[in-house]
Protein backbone atom coordinates (compact mmCIF):
# COMPACT_ATOMS: atom_id res chain seq x y z
CA UNK A 1 0.00 0.00 0.00
CA UNK A 2 2.73 2.87 1.28
CA UNK A 3 1.77 6.32 0.87
CA UNK A 4 -0.19 6.05 -2.05
CA UNK A 5 -1.60 10.05 -0.90
CA UNK A 6 -4.91 11.41 -1.04
CA UNK A 7 -4.20 13.15 -4.79
CA UNK A 8 -6.32 10.68 -6.94
CA UNK A 9 -8.88 10.00 -3.93
CA UNK A 10 -10.83 7.30 -5.77
CA UNK A 11 -12.71 6.36 -2.64
CA UNK A 12 -14.36 9.60 -2.22
CA UNK A 13 -16.48 10.72 -4.85
CA UNK A 14 -14.36 14.36 -5.71
CA UNK A 15 -17.15 16.13 -5.37
CA UNK A 16 -17.01 15.34 -1.92
CA UNK A 17 -19.37 18.70 -0.73
CA UNK A 18 -18.97 20.59 1.72
CA UNK A 19 -22.21 19.64 3.66
CA UNK A 20 -20.97 15.95 3.61
CA UNK A 21 -17.70 16.98 5.12
CA UNK A 22 -19.30 19.29 8.13
CA UNK A 23 -21.49 16.08 8.71
CA UNK A 24 -18.81 13.83 9.15
CA UNK A 25 -16.77 16.26 11.48
CA UNK A 26 -19.91 17.13 13.46
CA UNK A 27 -19.09 13.85 15.95
CA UNK A 28 -15.90 15.97 16.98
CA UNK A 29 -17.17 19.55 16.02
CA UNK A 30 -20.47 19.58 18.46
CA UNK A 31 -18.71 18.12 21.60
CA UNK A 32 -15.87 20.82 21.43
CA UNK A 33 -18.23 23.19 20.68
CA UNK A 34 -20.45 22.22 23.61
CA UNK A 35 -17.71 21.06 26.20
CA UNK A 36 -14.66 22.75 25.36
CA UNK A 37 -15.76 26.42 23.71
CA UNK A 38 -18.66 25.89 26.54
CA UNK A 39 -16.16 25.81 29.17
CA UNK A 40 -14.04 28.49 28.07
CA UNK A 41 -17.08 30.65 27.97
CA UNK A 42 -18.19 30.24 31.35
CA UNK A 43 -14.55 30.69 32.96
CA UNK A 44 -15.10 33.79 30.98
CA UNK A 45 -17.62 34.89 31.65
CA UNK A 46 -17.58 34.47 35.39
CA UNK A 47 -14.57 36.05 35.86
CA UNK A 48 -16.24 38.81 34.45
CA UNK A 49 -18.50 38.52 37.63
CA UNK A 50 -21.76 36.99 35.12
CA UNK A 51 -23.23 33.66 34.91
CA UNK A 52 -21.95 33.28 38.81
CA UNK A 53 -23.18 30.51 40.97
CA UNK A 54 -24.34 34.08 43.08
CA UNK A 55 -24.79 37.15 42.18
CA UNK A 56 -21.67 39.19 41.71
CA UNK A 57 -21.55 42.30 43.52
CA UNK A 58 -18.38 43.78 42.05
CA UNK A 59 -17.77 45.59 39.09
CA UNK A 60 -17.35 43.29 35.34
CA UNK A 61 -13.59 44.20 35.66
CA UNK A 62 -12.94 43.69 39.75
CA UNK A 63 -10.99 40.96 39.39
CA UNK A 64 -8.95 41.17 37.08
CA UNK A 65 -8.14 44.84 38.75
CA UNK A 66 -7.27 42.97 41.91
CA UNK A 67 -4.98 40.48 40.03
CA UNK A 68 -2.75 43.01 38.23
CA UNK A 69 -2.46 44.92 41.33
CA UNK A 70 -1.18 42.20 43.87
CA UNK A 71 2.47 41.43 43.84
CA UNK A 72 1.62 37.33 44.76
CA UNK A 73 -0.03 36.90 41.48
CA UNK A 74 2.86 38.60 39.44
CA UNK A 75 5.09 36.34 41.67
CA UNK A 76 3.32 33.00 41.74
CA UNK A 77 2.65 33.58 37.58
CA UNK A 78 6.74 33.83 37.36
CA UNK A 79 7.14 31.28 39.87
CA UNK A 80 5.00 28.99 37.50
CA UNK A 81 6.70 30.25 34.11
CA UNK A 82 10.06 29.33 35.37
CA UNK A 83 9.22 25.75 36.66
CA UNK A 84 7.36 24.64 33.21
CA UNK A 85 10.12 26.32 31.35
CA UNK A 86 13.11 25.11 33.48
CA UNK A 87 11.38 21.36 33.79
CA UNK A 88 10.44 21.42 29.59
CA UNK A 89 13.78 22.61 28.78
CA UNK A 90 15.62 20.01 30.96
CA UNK A 91 13.53 17.21 29.80
CA UNK A 92 13.51 18.09 26.00
CA UNK A 93 17.61 18.42 26.03
CA UNK A 94 17.93 14.77 27.71
CA UNK A 95 15.06 13.31 25.78
CA UNK A 96 16.64 14.29 23.03
CA UNK A 97 20.12 13.02 23.73
CA UNK A 98 18.79 9.81 25.27
CA UNK A 99 16.77 8.92 22.20
CA UNK A 100 19.70 9.79 19.65
CA UNK A 101 21.88 7.41 22.12
CA UNK A 102 19.50 5.01 22.22
CA UNK A 103 18.66 4.98 18.46
CA UNK A 104 22.40 4.28 17.84
CA UNK A 105 22.59 1.09 20.16
CA UNK A 106 22.93 -1.99 18.07
CA UNK A 107 19.81 -3.45 17.77
CA UNK A 108 19.88 -6.34 20.82
CA UNK A 109 19.93 -3.59 23.37
CA UNK A 110 17.25 -1.41 22.26
CA UNK A 111 14.68 -3.79 23.76
CA UNK A 112 16.52 -3.25 27.22
CA UNK A 113 16.26 0.33 26.33
CA UNK A 114 12.86 0.32 26.53
CA UNK A 115 12.92 0.71 30.41
CA UNK A 116 12.28 4.42 29.49
CA UNK A 117 8.57 4.05 28.79
CA UNK A 118 8.03 3.05 32.77
CA UNK A 119 7.52 6.51 33.89
CA UNK A 120 5.19 7.23 31.09
CA UNK A 121 3.31 4.45 32.66
CA UNK A 122 2.89 5.71 36.27
CA UNK A 123 0.81 9.03 36.75
CA UNK A 124 1.88 12.35 38.02
CA UNK A 125 1.10 11.68 41.33
CA UNK A 126 2.78 8.79 41.28
CA UNK A 127 5.88 10.19 39.95
CA UNK A 128 5.74 13.39 42.58
CA UNK A 129 5.72 10.26 45.33
CA UNK A 130 9.05 9.22 43.64
CA UNK A 131 10.63 12.32 44.07
CA UNK A 132 9.28 12.70 47.75
CA UNK A 133 10.99 9.26 48.37
CA UNK A 134 13.62 10.15 47.43
CA UNK A 135 14.59 13.57 48.24
CA UNK A 136 12.88 14.39 51.62
CA UNK A 137 14.89 15.57 54.40
CA UNK A 138 13.71 12.08 56.08
CA UNK A 139 13.99 10.19 52.22
CA UNK A 140 16.51 7.44 50.92
CA UNK A 141 19.27 10.12 49.18
CA UNK A 142 19.56 11.75 53.21
CA UNK A 143 19.57 8.15 54.72
CA UNK A 144 22.79 7.43 52.10
CA UNK A 145 24.58 10.99 52.86
CA UNK A 146 24.45 10.12 56.45
CA UNK A 147 25.29 6.81 56.01
CA UNK A 148 28.48 8.20 53.73
CA UNK A 149 29.26 10.26 56.78
CA UNK A 150 28.31 13.38 55.28
CA UNK A 151 25.48 14.53 57.59
CA UNK A 152 24.46 13.80 61.11
CA UNK A 153 21.25 14.83 61.44
CA UNK A 154 18.54 14.84 58.90
CA UNK A 155 18.10 18.86 59.35
CA UNK A 156 21.65 18.82 57.83
CA UNK A 157 20.43 17.64 54.53
CA UNK A 158 19.68 19.98 51.80
CA UNK A 159 16.18 21.26 51.65
CA UNK A 160 15.88 20.27 48.35
CA UNK A 161 12.13 19.95 47.98
CA UNK A 162 11.25 23.21 49.59
CA UNK A 163 14.27 25.14 48.69
CA UNK A 164 11.62 28.02 47.30
CA UNK A 165 12.71 27.54 43.56
CA UNK A 166 10.23 24.44 42.77
CA UNK A 167 13.11 21.79 42.49
CA UNK A 168 10.90 18.68 43.63
CA UNK A 169 8.42 19.63 40.83
CA UNK A 170 10.91 20.07 38.45
CA UNK A 171 12.82 16.63 39.36
CA UNK A 172 8.98 15.33 39.04
CA UNK A 173 8.03 17.24 35.69
CA UNK A 174 12.02 15.71 34.50
CA UNK A 175 11.26 12.52 35.06
CA UNK A 176 8.01 12.04 33.30
CA UNK A 177 8.93 14.55 30.33
CA UNK A 178 12.19 13.11 29.78
CA UNK A 179 10.70 9.65 28.24
CA UNK A 180 7.74 11.70 26.74
CA UNK A 181 9.94 13.73 24.65
CA UNK A 182 12.09 10.37 23.70
CA UNK A 183 9.28 8.68 22.97
CA UNK A 184 8.29 11.62 20.19
CA UNK A 185 12.19 11.79 19.13
CA UNK A 186 12.19 8.22 18.54
CA UNK A 187 9.30 8.26 16.34
CA UNK A 188 11.35 10.61 13.58
CA UNK A 189 14.69 8.77 14.17
CA UNK A 190 12.89 5.47 13.09
CA UNK A 191 12.92 6.50 9.67
CA UNK A 192 15.69 8.23 9.83
CA UNK A 193 18.12 6.62 7.22
CA UNK A 194 21.72 5.56 9.67
CA UNK A 195 24.01 6.00 6.35
CA UNK A 196 23.43 9.42 6.41
CA UNK A 197 25.84 9.61 9.37
CA UNK A 198 28.00 7.08 8.16
CA UNK A 199 28.66 9.12 5.02
CA UNK A 200 29.25 12.52 7.48
CA UNK A 201 31.64 10.26 9.94
CA UNK A 202 33.78 9.53 6.70
CA UNK A 203 34.05 12.71 5.32
CA UNK A 204 35.28 13.26 9.02
CA UNK A 205 32.49 15.22 10.93
CA UNK A 206 32.87 15.64 14.78
CA UNK A 207 30.06 13.64 16.64
CA UNK A 208 29.15 17.13 17.87
CA UNK A 209 28.79 18.59 14.60
CA UNK A 210 26.98 15.57 12.97
CA UNK A 211 24.62 16.00 16.36
CA UNK A 212 23.97 19.93 15.55
CA UNK A 213 24.15 19.47 11.57
CA UNK A 214 22.45 16.06 10.63
CA UNK A 215 20.60 14.71 13.18
CA UNK A 216 19.05 17.47 14.94
CA UNK A 217 17.23 19.16 12.38
CA UNK A 218 15.71 16.09 11.55
CA UNK A 219 14.26 15.64 14.89
CA UNK A 220 13.19 19.28 15.40
CA UNK A 221 9.77 19.00 14.66
CA UNK A 222 9.62 16.59 17.69
CA UNK A 223 11.55 18.67 19.82
CA UNK A 224 9.35 21.44 18.87
CA UNK A 225 6.15 19.66 19.88
CA UNK A 226 7.31 18.31 22.96
CA UNK A 227 8.67 21.62 24.38
CA UNK A 228 5.44 23.05 23.67
CA UNK A 229 3.37 20.24 25.50
CA UNK A 230 5.58 20.20 28.16
CA UNK A 231 6.19 23.48 29.21
CA UNK A 232 2.51 24.37 28.97
CA UNK A 233 1.57 21.56 31.06
CA UNK A 234 3.70 22.07 33.74
CA UNK A 235 3.00 25.82 33.96
CA UNK A 236 -0.67 25.08 34.75
CA UNK A 237 -0.95 21.22 35.76
CA UNK A 238 -2.16 20.55 39.24
CA UNK A 239 -1.49 17.20 40.39
CA UNK A 240 2.28 17.04 41.17
CA UNK A 241 1.98 20.79 43.03
CA UNK A 242 -0.32 19.40 44.22
CA UNK A 243 1.72 16.70 46.08
CA UNK A 244 4.84 18.89 45.88
CA UNK A 245 3.93 22.46 46.16
CA UNK A 246 5.96 24.82 48.28
CA UNK A 247 3.52 27.58 49.71
CA UNK A 248 5.04 30.86 48.72
CA UNK A 249 5.32 31.73 45.99
CA UNK A 250 3.32 29.04 44.90
CA UNK A 251 1.98 27.11 41.54
CA UNK A 252 -0.48 29.32 40.14
CA UNK A 253 -2.92 26.49 39.68
CA UNK A 254 -2.85 25.89 43.29
CA UNK A 255 -4.04 29.22 43.86
CA UNK A 256 -6.98 28.25 41.44
CA UNK A 257 -7.94 25.25 43.69
CA UNK A 258 -7.59 27.15 46.95
CA UNK A 259 -10.22 29.88 45.81
CA UNK A 260 -12.23 27.91 44.17
CA UNK A 261 -12.55 25.48 46.74
CA UNK A 262 -11.75 26.62 49.99
CA UNK A 263 -13.06 30.24 50.35
CA UNK A 264 -16.32 31.28 49.78
CA UNK A 265 -18.00 31.84 46.45
CA UNK A 266 -17.50 35.35 46.16
CA UNK A 267 -13.97 34.77 45.04
CA UNK A 268 -14.91 32.67 42.10
CA UNK A 269 -14.58 35.61 39.56
CA UNK A 270 -10.85 36.03 40.97
CA UNK A 271 -9.93 32.11 40.63
CA UNK A 272 -11.83 31.95 37.15
CA UNK A 273 -9.57 35.39 36.37
CA UNK A 274 -6.25 33.45 37.00
CA UNK A 275 -7.76 30.56 34.50
CA UNK A 276 -8.55 33.20 31.64
CA UNK A 277 -5.04 34.60 31.72
CA UNK A 278 -3.23 31.31 31.73
CA UNK A 279 -5.51 30.19 29.27
CA UNK A 280 -4.11 33.76 26.89
CA UNK A 281 -0.90 33.04 27.95
CA UNK A 282 -1.09 29.23 26.84
CA UNK A 283 -2.22 30.87 23.71
CA UNK A 284 -0.19 33.64 22.84
CA UNK A 285 2.72 31.31 23.25
CA UNK A 286 1.71 28.20 20.87
CA UNK A 287 1.31 31.18 18.05
CA UNK A 288 4.61 33.27 19.17
CA UNK A 289 6.17 30.05 19.18
CA UNK A 290 4.95 28.51 15.91
CA UNK A 291 5.92 31.71 14.40
CA UNK A 292 9.50 31.48 15.29
CA UNK A 293 10.18 28.30 14.62
CA UNK A 294 8.65 29.29 10.93
CA UNK A 295 10.57 31.81 10.54
CA UNK A 296 13.72 30.29 11.47
CA UNK A 297 13.21 27.56 9.33
CA UNK A 298 12.65 29.79 5.89
CA UNK A 299 15.80 31.86 7.25
CA UNK A 300 17.74 28.66 7.14
CA UNK A 301 16.45 27.27 3.68
CA UNK A 302 17.29 30.59 1.85
CA UNK A 303 21.67 30.01 3.60
CA UNK B 1 27.83 7.15 24.25
CA UNK B 2 29.49 3.74 25.32
CA UNK B 3 26.14 0.99 25.51
CA UNK B 4 26.83 -0.15 28.77
CA UNK B 5 27.33 3.16 30.66
CA UNK B 6 23.90 4.55 28.26
CA UNK B 7 21.94 1.53 29.43
CA UNK B 8 23.49 2.39 33.27
CA UNK B 9 21.96 5.73 33.46
CA UNK B 10 18.71 4.87 31.75
CA UNK B 11 18.35 2.14 34.57
CA UNK B 12 19.51 4.14 37.46
CA UNK B 13 16.44 7.14 36.40
CA UNK B 14 13.88 4.94 34.85
CA UNK B 15 14.08 1.50 36.75
CA UNK B 16 15.75 2.24 40.54
CA UNK B 17 12.55 4.38 41.23
CA UNK B 18 10.50 1.18 41.05
CA UNK B 19 12.60 -1.36 43.02
CA UNK B 20 12.75 1.53 45.68
CA UNK B 21 8.90 1.48 45.34
CA UNK B 22 9.35 -2.31 45.73
CA UNK B 23 11.34 -2.19 48.97
CA UNK B 24 9.73 0.83 50.24
CA UNK B 25 6.29 -1.55 50.09
CA UNK B 26 7.64 -3.96 52.20
CA UNK B 27 9.65 -2.44 54.56
CA UNK B 28 6.73 -0.08 56.34
CA UNK B 29 9.01 1.09 59.00
CA UNK B 30 12.13 2.01 56.48
CA UNK B 31 12.61 5.66 57.67
CA UNK B 32 15.74 8.26 58.44
CA UNK B 33 19.52 7.27 59.11
CA UNK B 34 18.63 3.44 57.61
CA UNK B 35 20.07 2.77 53.90
CA UNK B 36 18.00 -0.52 53.77
CA UNK B 37 15.15 -1.25 55.89
CA UNK B 38 15.81 -2.69 59.22
CA UNK B 39 13.08 -5.12 58.99
CA UNK B 40 10.80 -6.73 56.22
CA UNK B 41 7.34 -7.22 56.66
CA UNK B 42 3.98 -7.95 54.77
CA UNK B 43 1.87 -5.60 56.71
CA UNK B 44 0.66 -3.29 53.37
CA UNK B 45 -0.50 -6.55 52.18
CA UNK B 46 -2.24 -6.96 54.66
CA UNK B 47 -3.88 -4.02 55.05
CA UNK B 48 -4.54 -4.00 51.04
CA UNK B 49 -6.56 -7.92 51.45
CA UNK B 50 -8.27 -6.05 54.54
CA UNK B 51 -9.16 -3.32 52.00
CA UNK B 52 -9.62 -5.38 48.92
CA UNK B 53 -13.41 -4.17 48.65
CA UNK B 54 -12.98 -0.31 48.73
CA UNK B 55 -9.51 -0.64 46.36
CA UNK B 56 -11.41 -3.06 44.03
CA UNK B 57 -14.22 -0.27 43.66
CA UNK B 58 -11.86 2.43 43.32
CA UNK B 59 -9.89 0.12 40.82
CA UNK B 60 -12.85 -0.83 38.84
CA UNK B 61 -14.36 2.50 38.61
CA UNK B 62 -11.35 4.27 37.13
CA UNK B 63 -10.39 1.35 34.74
CA UNK B 64 -14.54 2.01 34.09
CA UNK B 65 -14.12 5.57 33.37
CA UNK B 66 -10.93 5.30 31.44
CA UNK B 67 -12.30 2.88 29.26
CA UNK B 68 -15.47 4.52 28.89
CA UNK B 69 -13.03 7.58 27.27
CA UNK B 70 -11.02 5.56 24.80
CA UNK B 71 -14.18 4.28 23.72
CA UNK B 72 -16.27 7.67 23.86
CA UNK B 73 -12.65 9.59 22.10
CA UNK B 74 -12.67 6.66 19.38
CA UNK B 75 -16.33 7.50 18.55
CA UNK B 76 -15.68 11.20 18.52
CA UNK B 77 -12.61 11.08 16.62
CA UNK B 78 -13.12 8.01 13.79
CA UNK B 79 -15.24 10.09 10.79
CA UNK B 80 -13.64 13.59 11.26
CA UNK B 81 -10.20 12.04 10.81
CA UNK B 82 -11.47 10.14 8.10
CA UNK B 83 -11.62 13.49 7.14
CA UNK B 84 -8.54 15.04 7.79
CA UNK B 85 -6.57 12.23 6.29
CA UNK B 86 -7.92 13.05 3.09
CA UNK B 87 -7.88 16.02 0.16
CA UNK B 88 -7.53 19.82 1.75
CA UNK B 89 -10.25 22.11 2.09
CA UNK B 90 -10.49 25.52 2.91
CA UNK B 91 -9.69 25.99 6.55
CA UNK B 92 -7.78 22.75 7.42
CA UNK B 93 -4.77 23.89 9.18
CA UNK B 94 -6.58 26.41 11.66
CA UNK B 95 -9.05 23.60 12.14
CA UNK B 96 -6.37 20.98 13.25
CA UNK B 97 -4.73 23.54 15.13
CA UNK B 98 -7.93 24.36 17.27
CA UNK B 99 -8.82 20.85 17.63
CA UNK B 100 -5.72 19.86 19.11
CA UNK B 101 -6.30 22.75 21.83
CA UNK B 102 -7.60 20.76 24.52
CA UNK B 103 -4.46 19.17 25.09
CA UNK B 104 -2.55 21.84 25.50
CA UNK B 105 -4.03 24.88 27.32
CA UNK B 106 -4.00 24.19 31.09
CA UNK B 107 -7.40 22.10 31.53
CA UNK B 108 -8.19 23.82 34.47
CA UNK B 109 -9.15 26.25 32.22
CA UNK B 110 -12.57 25.02 30.68
CA UNK B 111 -13.01 22.06 33.02
CA UNK B 112 -13.79 24.54 35.94
CA UNK B 113 -16.37 26.24 33.50
CA UNK B 114 -17.20 23.14 32.10
CA UNK B 115 -17.74 22.08 35.71
CA UNK B 116 -20.76 24.78 36.42
CA UNK B 117 -22.33 23.35 32.69
CA UNK B 118 -22.28 20.11 34.39
CA UNK B 119 -23.36 21.12 37.27
CA UNK B 120 -26.52 22.54 35.44
CA UNK B 121 -26.91 19.27 33.27
CA UNK B 122 -26.81 17.88 35.96
CA UNK B 123 -24.02 15.89 35.45
CA UNK B 124 -21.44 16.68 37.46
CA UNK B 125 -20.67 13.88 40.44
CA UNK B 126 -21.74 11.41 37.88
CA UNK B 127 -19.83 9.34 35.25
CA UNK B 128 -20.83 10.62 32.54
CA UNK B 129 -19.61 14.01 33.36
CA UNK B 130 -15.83 12.12 34.57
CA UNK B 131 -15.97 10.75 30.62
CA UNK B 132 -16.88 13.69 29.23
CA UNK B 133 -14.66 15.77 30.79
CA UNK B 134 -11.88 13.01 30.39
CA UNK B 135 -12.37 12.62 26.92
CA UNK B 136 -12.34 16.54 25.91
CA UNK B 137 -8.62 16.66 27.21
CA UNK B 138 -7.52 13.53 25.92
CA UNK B 139 -9.19 12.78 22.53
CA UNK B 140 -6.25 14.69 20.08
CA UNK B 141 -4.18 11.57 20.72
CA UNK B 142 -6.70 9.84 19.41
CA UNK B 143 -7.11 11.74 16.68
CA UNK B 144 -4.19 12.58 15.41
CA UNK B 145 -3.42 8.59 16.03
CA UNK B 146 -6.39 8.08 13.52
CA UNK B 147 -5.03 10.90 11.42
CA UNK B 148 -2.28 8.85 10.59
CA UNK B 149 -4.24 5.52 10.52
CA UNK B 150 -5.98 6.76 7.96
CA UNK B 151 -3.34 7.98 6.17
CA UNK B 152 -1.41 4.78 5.84
CA UNK B 153 -3.82 2.97 5.21
CA UNK B 154 -4.88 4.71 2.43
CA UNK B 155 -7.87 4.73 0.07
CA UNK B 156 -7.57 1.73 -2.51
CA UNK B 157 -9.09 -0.72 0.19
CA UNK B 158 -12.35 1.42 0.37
CA UNK B 159 -12.18 1.95 -3.33
CA UNK B 160 -11.99 -2.09 -3.90
CA UNK B 161 -14.65 -2.54 -1.54
CA UNK B 162 -17.03 -0.06 -2.94
CA UNK B 163 -16.76 -1.23 -6.40
CA UNK B 164 -17.45 -4.76 -5.13
CA UNK B 165 -20.72 -2.67 -3.62
CA UNK B 166 -20.18 -2.52 -0.18
CA UNK B 167 -22.64 -0.13 1.77
CA UNK B 168 -20.11 2.60 3.60
CA UNK B 169 -21.31 1.45 7.16
CA UNK B 170 -19.87 -1.97 6.16
CA UNK B 171 -16.99 -0.70 4.57
CA UNK B 172 -16.29 1.13 7.73
CA UNK B 173 -16.69 -1.59 9.74
CA UNK B 174 -15.20 -4.72 8.19
CA UNK B 175 -12.98 -3.28 5.90
CA UNK B 176 -11.68 -0.13 7.84
CA UNK B 177 -11.86 -0.73 11.44
CA UNK B 178 -9.91 -3.77 10.98
CA UNK B 179 -7.48 -2.07 9.50
CA UNK B 180 -7.12 0.55 11.70
CA UNK B 181 -6.92 -0.92 14.85
CA UNK B 182 -3.02 -0.87 15.26
CA UNK B 183 -3.74 2.94 15.11
CA UNK B 184 -6.81 2.84 17.50
CA UNK B 185 -4.56 0.61 19.93
CA UNK B 186 -1.92 3.26 19.94
CA UNK B 187 -4.11 6.16 20.32
CA UNK B 188 -6.23 4.32 22.73
CA UNK B 189 -3.58 3.97 24.88
CA UNK B 190 -2.13 7.22 25.42
CA UNK B 191 -5.89 7.97 26.04
CA UNK B 192 -6.47 5.27 28.56
CA UNK B 193 -3.29 6.18 30.36
CA UNK B 194 -4.13 9.68 30.46
CA UNK B 195 -7.63 9.13 31.96
CA UNK B 196 -6.15 6.69 34.00
CA UNK B 197 -3.48 8.89 35.82
CA UNK B 198 -5.65 11.73 36.54
CA UNK B 199 -6.19 12.93 39.46
CA UNK B 200 -7.79 16.35 39.56
CA UNK B 201 -10.58 16.61 36.53
CA UNK B 202 -11.63 13.37 38.23
CA UNK B 203 -11.95 14.84 41.27
CA UNK B 204 -13.38 17.95 40.21
CA UNK B 205 -16.27 16.71 37.91
CA UNK B 206 -16.54 13.46 40.46
CA UNK B 207 -16.37 15.54 43.07
CA UNK B 208 -15.95 12.03 45.40
CA UNK B 209 -19.01 9.88 44.02
CA UNK B 210 -17.11 8.34 41.52
CA UNK B 211 -14.39 6.72 42.96
CA UNK B 212 -10.54 6.37 41.69
CA UNK B 213 -7.42 4.71 41.89
CA UNK B 214 -5.63 8.07 41.96
CA UNK B 215 -8.76 9.68 44.68
CA UNK B 216 -7.37 6.48 46.81
CA UNK B 217 -3.83 7.38 46.30
CA UNK B 218 -3.46 10.62 47.40
CA UNK B 219 -4.16 10.80 51.21
CA UNK B 220 -1.76 8.04 51.52
CA UNK B 221 1.40 9.64 49.57
CA UNK B 222 1.39 12.29 52.70
CA UNK B 223 1.16 9.88 55.29
CA UNK B 224 3.97 8.95 57.34
CA UNK B 225 3.81 5.10 56.36
CA UNK B 226 5.12 5.23 52.98
CA UNK B 227 4.42 1.23 52.42
CA UNK B 228 0.56 1.92 51.27
CA UNK B 229 1.61 4.20 49.07
CA UNK B 230 3.86 2.58 47.38
CA UNK B 231 2.38 -1.04 47.18
CA UNK B 232 -0.70 1.01 45.01
CA UNK B 233 2.06 3.15 43.46
CA UNK B 234 2.89 -0.30 42.06
CA UNK B 235 -0.58 -1.37 41.00
CA UNK B 236 -0.58 1.51 38.99
CA UNK B 237 2.69 0.48 37.20
CA UNK B 238 2.10 -3.28 36.83
CA UNK B 239 -2.14 -3.11 36.10
CA UNK B 240 -1.32 -1.24 32.49
CA UNK B 241 1.76 -3.10 31.42
CA UNK B 242 -0.32 -6.38 32.37
CA UNK B 243 -3.18 -4.76 30.46
CA UNK B 244 -0.65 -3.79 26.98
CA UNK B 245 0.82 -7.24 27.20
CA UNK B 246 -2.49 -9.11 27.12
CA UNK B 247 -3.90 -6.91 24.44
CA UNK B 248 -1.17 -7.54 21.94
CA UNK B 249 -0.53 -10.79 22.50
CA UNK B 250 -4.31 -11.20 21.70
CA UNK B 251 -3.91 -8.72 18.50
CA UNK B 252 -0.97 -10.80 17.18
CA UNK B 253 -2.87 -14.15 17.32
CA UNK B 254 -6.18 -12.63 16.02
CA UNK B 255 -4.31 -11.07 12.80
CA UNK B 256 -2.24 -14.61 12.81
CA UNK B 257 -5.79 -16.51 12.26
CA UNK B 258 -7.09 -13.90 9.86
CA UNK B 259 -3.87 -14.00 8.27
CA UNK B 260 -3.06 -10.61 7.77
CA UNK B 261 0.53 -11.01 9.65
Amino acid sequence: MGDSGFQTDPGEPSNMNGAKRILKLCPLLVPYAALFCGGVFLTVSQSFGLLTPIPYGGGHLEAYAGLLSSPSFYASFLFSLQVGAVSALCAVIAGTLLAYWVWRLPARLQTAALIYKIPLILPHIAVAFVVLLLWSRSGILASMAHSMGWIETMREFPNVLYSGWGLGMIMAYCLKGIPFAMLLVMALLVRFDARQIETAEMLGASRTRIFFRIVLPRVAPAVHTAFIILFLYSFGAFDIPFVLSESRPGMLSIHVYNMYFKRDLADRPEAMAILVIMFCFAVLFIVAYSMAVRRLESAERKI
Amino acid sequence: MRAPLLLLLMFLVFVVPVVLLALSSLAPGWRFPNVWPEAFSLRALVYLLQHRGQILISLGSSFLFSLLTVLTTLGMCLLPASVFAGREFPGKTLLEGLLLAPALVPPMTFAMGLHFLLIKCSLADTLIGVVLVLAMFSYPYMFRALVAGFQTMGVDYRACAQNLGAEPVRILLTVELPLLLPAIIAGGSVVFLVAFSEYFLVFLIGGGAVPSFTGRLIPLLSSSDRSLASILTLIFLFLPIALFVILDTTLVRVYRKKGMM
